[in-house]
């Protein structure tokens, strides 16, 4: 019977090793190329904003406060306007979709962290 | 170790505390076995069974109500492993081999009383049978998809034994 446990524990642990390490290897993964692809997509935007030097709708910052009151509005309205709104959106989504998994892996974290520490003790027993 | 309950330990294991998994495979490994042998009675494949049930509940353990006790569960899950084993032992028949009635004395069909059971698709099937033709090329001849044939068969059979049931 000592012998049947053994096989038991030994094919649950070979089985949580897998999934545990292919676990983390799909949400580092993940985060990382939703990080890279949100970082792309924001040089983009900035890029194609600088091309259309609507950055300087802000040169105004630098003038007396009574010149930003009266301007704010209407430039960073105007700034809006600019905005390539198809890449903001596909911005914003990465971005939520980044967090979300940010707040899975921060939630799994101690989960994670207990298996691999009793893999590791069975491994080394 | 011996004050934790059922409920603690899957507390802890669904906390990934997955080492303490081995307290519950000791504790009801004896009684599965025993349970599974007796069914069995071929002790390789009681090995596989058990081993079976304590990985099926390793997988279901997330979803598990840690308030519920654990023994009807793991032989809830015992009775459908040995569902499915008793399943995989039964015996198939290949979909090109040739068919044979199952009863021996309906082997023989071509005495017109029995035949007149049945309606014509039917006879005619049976006669394609009688005279050594598969599924398939019946299929063919007939042009009706096998499991078509299949049933209409079945009913045949039924028919045909009632009736011979009946002449006895």
């Amino acid at each position: 019977m000592k012998k049947l446990e053994d096989k038991i524990i030994k094919k649950i642990y070979r089985m949580e090793a897998g999934k545990t390490i292919g676990q983390i290897i799909s949400e580092v993964s993940l985060t990382i190329l939703l990080i890279l692809s949100s970082l792309f997509i924001f040089s983009v935007i900035v890029e194609i904003l600088n091309e259309q030097a609507s950055f300087d709708l802000f040169d105004f910052l630098r003038d007396d406060f009574e010149i930003i009151k009266e301007n704010f509005l209407n430039n960073s309205l105007l700034f809006f306007q600019e905005l390539p709104l198809p890449l903001i959106y596909i911005l914003i989504g990465l971005s939520l979709l980044l967090v979300w998994l940010l707040y899975i892996v921060i939630i799994n974290s101690n989960k994670i962290k207990n298996k691999l520490v009793s893999i590791y003790k069975f491994w080394l027993k | 170790m011996a004050e934790l309950s059922d409920k603690d330990i899957i507390e802890k294991i669904k906390n990934g505390e997955i080492d303490y998994y081995s307290y519950i495979v000791k504790k009801y490994t004896t009684s599965i076995y025993r349970y599974i042998e007796r069914k069995l009675f071929k002790k390789d494949e009681a090995d596989d069974l058990v081993q079976n049930v304590f990985i099926s509940f390793y997988k279901a353990i997330e979803k598990f109500d840690e308030k519920r006790p654990i023994k009807p569960y793991l032989f809830q899950i015992v009775q459908n492993e040995l569902k499915m084993y008793y399943r995989s032992k039964k015996p198939t028949t290949s979909l090109y081999d040739v068919i044979y009635l199952e009863d021996d004395r309906l082997q023989d069909i071509t005495d017109d009383d029995y035949l007149s059971h049945l309606n014509q698709v039917e006879r005619n099937i049976f006669q394609y049978i009688s005279k050594g033709y598969s599924y398939e090329e019946i299929e063919k001849l007939l042009k009706k998809p096998v499991n078509t044939i299949k049933s209409i068969v079945r009913r045949g059979r039924i028919k045909i034994k009632s009736a011979y049931a009946d002449k006895k």
